[in-house]
């Protein structure tokens, strides 16, 4: 039970500050020097408050990651159980071989490498991010598809003539839920570590944009004078994967048991 | 199946894999509009001069004809010329590979036996305080941005209580030994993580095995059937995980090097994809995928030696 607390009460501060944040933002701010002791946190690298980029800096990092998840999902798991229900083995090869070749290069470079070929942009972000982790969807889908269609129970709906759509979207859909359940956690904390890790290497976001990871990026240069503006952003990207581990782990724990 | 013919097969595949990657990478590029002529004849691009620098690099050929060169350049370590400086890919990657070479084997000199070792301790201990901690912390560590946590352990530890080197601008890695240490606290967290945890499951099966009961039943000694009997078992498993980890360490290291300012191969990558030098971050993807590729190939092989009944074609 405490784990859980702690859990929760790590994604509950960076996910109240990235979804409500923005609303506390106001229109007009005044630019002063970079790195001086105005404010909260300070001034950043161009002037701007640092805690009114941290306000508005949570949302795109949290909703790039969901929808990217969202999107992988949506791609993969139709993929995969096409693969594994068809009945030409052709069919299987062609559409499960080439994810080899995806899964052969480290992440971060195929998203740098998009990324760098498709110019900057949250969609790139989001695209890309959907790519990286749609191999690991789709082959995860097939896996349990697999599995399910050599069950008797669907044996003998497919004897007892029932649809395709019966038999394939609601009894398959359903027993793969738990499988694909468990694995979301894992989805999400590797989408929020790439499109974080991504932006702070620039890749796919404006240079001045109001992101925890680019703020974290560009305020490096005043570490020693305005240290907060660096570490807070910081930190909440820390706590809110710490938050999302803890939380699936013991929700996976309590589904096994 | 024998383990030659094993090896052929895998391979094989291997290199079905490098060939891919590589084929993808060139026709990426080749996708984008503009090409290097357009780049290098910069503000005032007149049409005259850029036909003439498209003959002269020979961009005016087909583009299969290219590809063809290209491909048979790689293996004599032939990656093209750089659009920005002219000078050899190759000579980018040669600056480069020193300390990123010497990050990735030293990360992964320390994650084994590390990670062998929580891993054996929560499991020879399983459900006490030890565990139930080094669990929790391996849960809550796993994944999380290198980035966030290098800055935090820079802020305090490079700054407020100043023990240890904030960046390792201007210092030789080697003679300085103390800038190395962040960069590699903060790439062997993850991976000692998910290793651990690994050796740990694999322990606690093996502890709990037939065999195990019947080696304490003929009176061997607890730690010879701890390291002797168990440990190997509880291995296999990992085998694989450190070759995935390589993936992560390849990650890692772009971002470790870009905190840190390390001139590595991570550095050369965002700098040449920040000025868009294109045929540096084509021969960057080519060393990246051949290295994952070979490794996991000899993880393949490795974890096929140790348990050959298995089938571990990816």
């Amino acid at each position: 039970m405490k784990r859980a607390g702690i859990g929760g009460l790590l994604i509950a501060v960076p996910l109240a500050l990235a979804l409500l944040g923005p609303l506390f933002v106001p229109d007009e701010q005044k630019r002063g020097a970079p790195f001086m002791p105005q404010g909260l946190l300070g001034t950043d690298f161009v002037g701007r408050d640092a805690w009114y980029q941290v306000l508005a800096g949570g949302q795109t990092v949290v909703l790039v990651a969901l929808l990217a998840t969202v999107l992988s999902y949506l791609a993969g798991v139709p993929y995969g159980v096409l693969a594994a229900t068809t009945r030409l083995r052709l069919v299987d090869e062609v559409l499960m071989r080439p994810l080899d070749v995806l899964l052969a290069v480290p992440s971060l470079l195929v998203l740098i490498l998009v990324a760098a070929i498709a110019g900057p942009g949250l969609a790139v972000l989001v695209g890309v991010v959907t790519l990286v982790n749609f191999p690991d969807v789709a082959r995860l889908s097939r896996a349990t598809a697999l599995e399910i269609s050599g069950r008797p129970a669907l044996e003998a709906m497919r004897m007892q003539g029932e649809s395709w759509w019966q038999t394939s979207i609601v009894y398959t859909g359903r027993s793969m839920l738990r499988t694909l359940a468990a694995d979301v956690g894992v989805r999400l904390t590797s989408a929020l570590y790439l499109v974080a890790s991504a932006s702070f290497l620039g890749v796919g976001v404006r240079p001045d944009a109001a992101d925890w990871a680019v703020m974290v990026d560009r305020n490096r240069g005043g570490l020693f004078l305005q240290p907060l503006t660096v570490v807070v952003p910081a930190l909440l990207i820390v706590a809110l994967s710490v938050g999302l581990n803890l939380v699936f782990d013991r929700a996976l724990r309590k589904v096994r048991t | 199946m024998t383990l030659a013919s094993y090896t052929v097969r895998r391979a094989a595949l291997g290199l079905v894999q490098v060939l891919a990657v590589v084929t993808l990478v060139f026709f990426l590029v080749e996708a984008l509009p503009g090409d290097a002529a357009v780049a290098l004849a910069g503000d005032n691009p007149d049409p005259a001069r850029i036909a003439q620098i498209r003959a002269a690099m020979g961009l005016d050929r087909p583009t299969l004809e290219r590809y063809a060169e290209w491909l048979l350049g790689l293996p004599q370590l032939d990656f093209g010329v750089s659009l920005v400086s002219g000078r050899p890919v190759a000579d980018f990657l040669f600056g480069g590979i020193g300390p990123t070479v010497a990050l990735a084997a030293l990360t992964l000199a320390l994650l084994v036996p590390i990670s062998v070792l929580v891993g054996v301790l929560a499991a020879v201990r399983e459900g006490s305080l030890l565990d139930r901690a080094l669990t929790s912390v391996s849960v809550a560590l796993h994944s999380i941005p290198e980035f966030a946590l290098a800055v935090v352990l820079i802020a305090v530890f490079g700054v407020q209580l100043a023990w240890l080197p904030p960046t390792a601008v201007g210092a030789d890695l080697f003679a300085q030994p103390a800038v190395l240490v962040l960069p590699l606290v903060v790439l062997l967290a993850r991976p000692i993580c998910s290793i651990s945890r690994l050796v740990r499951a694999g322990m606690v099966d093996a502890l709990a095995s037939d065999y195990v009961r019947h080696a304490r039943r003929l009176g061997i000694g607890e730690t010879r059937v701890r390291f002797a009997h168990a440990l190997p078992n509880a291995l296999a498993p990992a085998v694989q995980q450190v070759a995935r980890t390589t993936d992560w360490l390849l990650g890692g290291v772009i971002v470790v090097e870009a905190v840190f300012v390390i001139p590595g191969l991570g550095t050369v990558l965002v700098d040449s994809v920040a000025a868009r030098d294109l045929p540096v971050v084509q021969g960057l993807a080519v060393v990246f995928a051949v290295t994952t590729v070979a490794v996991n190939l000899l993880a393949d092989l490795v974890a096929f030696r140790l348990a050959p009944r298995a089938e571990v074609v990816a």
